[in-house]
């Protein structure tokens, strides 16, 4: 389901702890963007969130958003026909 | 309320005051006819929404600060102090309202609210109360204007994913998508998302457009969150690029405001005359198939269409027969919304709200008459530009289970051309 | 009664006049001098030539047909209001000046009574329509939206009309005398009538002035400064 939430407390194979899954699947420009800002309230300062998104425009989007924020973009890959982000809450 | 944010809300509303709001705020007379133009409270029934009721609570302020006859008897305009109260209601009917100006076609003075509207937006924002999800939008698309290099690399490899669609669908392993291509005749400045690049690029490509991609996007979100000098920054990204690169034309994508911004406002904001013209991409779309430059084909389109008119496109940017016309060429089952051109009722979805999670509610509601009007019209197809109204229509889709493809115009347009895999084009 | 009428049928009519004239000026003042948007506020269609803008607005002012398709009822009153206020001013024209030929076609006797009839219409349609107009927003489903000024002018205008219509229905008083006084007010000799203060509409007309002078000097300062700005943000419509 695009742009569903769930909780996830445990790691993801990488070393960071990620506080908060976001499944942004088939969004379309901006709105994964705006789904990750509606988000970035929902994990502690400190938190991280994995989104991942198939619109190329994302990665662009998050990263100019993250900077202009003052939030943090950990990573961002291109994993075959996904965009994987990991944003930890700075403020 | 401190004397401070009193001293800043009554500036800027000094500041942003101009003879049009200000003649409008001086003469409504609060007739109300203006209730059942509006979607928003014909679809809530809740006073917020009332076109005049937006306008009275910017005109209580104006009355007691502004206004000789309003210092002296306040209560009888119920002239008050912008508190917290106000500015609450204020920030809800601003930051819902959507912009459509049905009220203004149906006001016996031609009452513009979103003008008004504007300086509520204002005064929130000066004593920072601006809606934070636009205010972050609009930075966001700032900082990309100021850093554009940091995200050239990027953007481009994404211009490279989508050319190798292009390449699929049109079966041409040259098509391309140029990137700073110095002399192109357009500029095609698209929003972030690869569906309003994509179906684009195989127009151009199928005509033999001399065309370009902007690096930035046309979507503006300072001009939702109602700073004008953030949209004019944000505008003025790719109006720099299209003087630079010497283009003939710039053109935005089927996004309403972007058009309204680009075509309507950007020169009297920039003070200002572009050295080309601004043009929706179904004006181009319209132009290239009657210059017969791409072809369509009827019955590739299943089931009766209809379109309907954004706002910000139709009403307030005066294209209304173009995107009629491409959508006709396309099928012979077409009907119109009723009512429709600059009857139409407002989706719902403008103004930003469809990024405002507080006024999902609201936003929801506000669809009924469209909901009705998609109904009546018996069509299963929806052609429908402009990406707020779209994610606004795909949400009532759902919701009242209307069984509606809603589609961008130029998706239909590529799907009606005989390309080896146009299918896939959406 | 003399000092009533005194009050409010002579030295109220010229501050009257006074307030409602310099209070217009510094409205228009005011607009005239608040710099214009630079962006255009119009919307589509838009007539193409300065003409057509203008005809359009005069249209749009005069008898608004987008607002007669979307509230029918509401506009059906506002127009029969409009229009009895317009015929209303053009039968107080008398006061200034006797037409030049409708007495002497119709005589004495005949003008009288197409007065009658013509002012006892006016007057009626205006008290139907400003009774509508108070029931309206009283009962609307939009109650909340008035504030006070509504009703304050709502209910000048009523007394306004309803002192004009006391005169009309029960006075046997005619345009001669009230002639009379209201020229001698242009000539600045004012003075009232015998005729007027030994009649039994006397109190009428005072307070018939009464409610004109307290309605026309709150006009400037009230919504109804929509008089003159409308010709303007109908214009801005299709700018």
């Amino acid at each position: 389901m695009p742009g569903a939430a769930r909780e996830k407390g445990s790691t993801m194979s990488e070393e960071i702890k990620v506080d908060l899954e976001l499944d942004l699947k088939g969004l379309l420009c901006p709105l994964p963007m705006v789904k990750v800002s509606q988000n970035i309230t929902n994990v502690p300062v400190g938190g991280v969130i994995r989104a991942v998104a198939t619109d190329p425009g994302s990665m662009a989007d998050i990263p100019a958003w993250a900077k202009s924020t003052g939030n943090e973009v950990l990573s961002a890959e291109k994993q075959g026909n996904e965009f994987v982000f990991l944003v930890k809450r700075v403020k | 309320m401190d004397a401070q944010a009193l001293q800043t809300i009554v500036g800027v509303i000094d500041k942003r005051m101009t003879r049009q709001v200000k003649q409008y705020l001086d003469i409504c007379a609060r007739c109300a006819i203006c209730k059942d133009a509006c979607h928003q409270y014909v679809g809530t029934d809740d006073l917020t929404y009332l076109p005049a009721r937006r306008a009275e609570l910017i005109r209580q302020v104006y009355k007691k600060y502004f206004d000789s006859a309003g210092r002296l008897v306040p209560a009888l305009y119920e002239a008050r102090d912008p508190d917290d109260a106000l500015l609450d209601e204020l920030y809800t009917s601003c930051y819902a309202c959507t912009g459509c100006r049905r009220c203004m076609y149906y006001c016996p003075f031609s009452i513009d609210t979103q003008q008004i509207v504007a300086i509520g937006k204002a005064m929130l924002i000066a004593v920072g109360r601006g809606q934070e999800m636009l205010g972050q939008l609009a930075d966001a698309a700032l900082f990309k204007g100021e850093n554009v290099e940091m995200f050239r690399d990027v953007l481009v490899s994404g211009f490279k994913d989508i050319e190798a669609e292009v390449r699929e669908i049109t079966g041409d392993p040259e098509a391309t998508i140029p990137v700073d291509k110095q002399g192109a005749d357009i500029l095609y400045v698209a929003l972030a998302g690869a569906h309003s690049i994509r179906p684009a690029a195989v127009i151009f490509h199928e005509a033999g457009v001399d065309w370009t991609i902007s690096l930035f996007e046309a979507a503006n979100y300072g001009y939702f969150f109602g700073d004008p000098e953030k949209a004019r920054l944000i505008a003025k990204r790719f109006m720099d690029e299209a003087k630079r690169l010497g283009v003939k034309e710039v053109v935005v994508p089927e996004c309403g405001h972007a058009y309204r911004v680009a075509e309507i406002f950007y020169e009297a904001w920039a003070k200002e005359a572009l050295p080309f013209k601004v043009s929706h991409i179904l004006e181009v779309v319209d132009r290239l198939i009657k210059q017969g430059r791409i072809t369509v084909e009827k019955g590739r389109i299943e089931g009766r269409v209809t379109y309907h008119d954004p706002c910000q496109i139709a009403r307030n940017g005066g294209i209304y027969e173009q995107p009629r016309d491409v959508v006709r060429a396309l099928t012979d089952d077409f009907v119109d919304l009723i009512p429709n051109r600059a009857e139409q009722w407002c989706c719902g979805g403008g103004g930003g709200i469809v990024a405002i999670d507080e006024l999902r509610d609201v936003r929801l509601k506000s669809g009924s008459k469209k909901v009705e009007q998609l109904k009546a019209s018996g069509a299963s197809v929806l052609a429908c530009p402009c990406e707020n109204c779209r994610l606004q229509i795909e949400d009532l889709n759902e919701m009242h289970g209307l069984g509606l493809q809603v589609r961008q115009v130029i998706d239909l347009v590529v799907e009606a051309m005989p390309l080896p895999r146009s299918a896939s084009a959406s | 009664m003399e000092t009533y009428l005194q009050i409010t049928s002579i030295w109220g009519v010229y501050l009257t006049a006074f307030v409602f004239f310099a209070g217009m000026g510094v409205r228009i003042y005011q607009w005239a001098t608040t710099p214009r948007s630079p962006v255009p506020f119009g919307m589509f269609p838009k007539p193409a030539t300065r003409g057509g803008r203008i005809a359009a607005m005069l249209r749009d002012t005069f008898v608004a047909p987008h607002s007669a398709q979307i509230e029918p009822r509401m506009w059906t009153f506002a127009m029969l209001f409009h229009l009895a206020a317009l015929a209303a001013f053009v039968g107080h024209l008398r006061l200034v000046q006797e037409y030049p030929v409708l007495p002497k076609l119709l005589g004495t006797e005949g003008m009288n009574s197409f007065a009658a009839w013509a002012g006892g219409i006016a007057g009626t349609l205006m008290m139907v329509a400003v009774l509508y107009w108070i029931g309206r927003r009283t009962f609307g489903a939009f109650k909340n939206l008035s504030v006070p000024e509504d009703y304050l002018l709502l209910g000048l205008l009523l007394g306004v009309i309803v002192m004009g219509n006391h005169m009309r229905f029960f006075g046997d008083v005619h345009a001669a005398e009230y002639r009379a006084w209201f020229q001698s007010l242009l000539l600045f000799r004012p003075h009232i009538p015998e005729e007027i203060m030994t009649s039994n509409v006397g109190w009428s007309l005072g307070t018939h002035m009464l409610f004109v002078d307290l309605f026309l000097m709150y006009f400037p300062f009230s919504k109804l400064v929509h008089a003159v700005g409308a010709f303007a943000t109908n214009l801005t419509r299709s700018e």
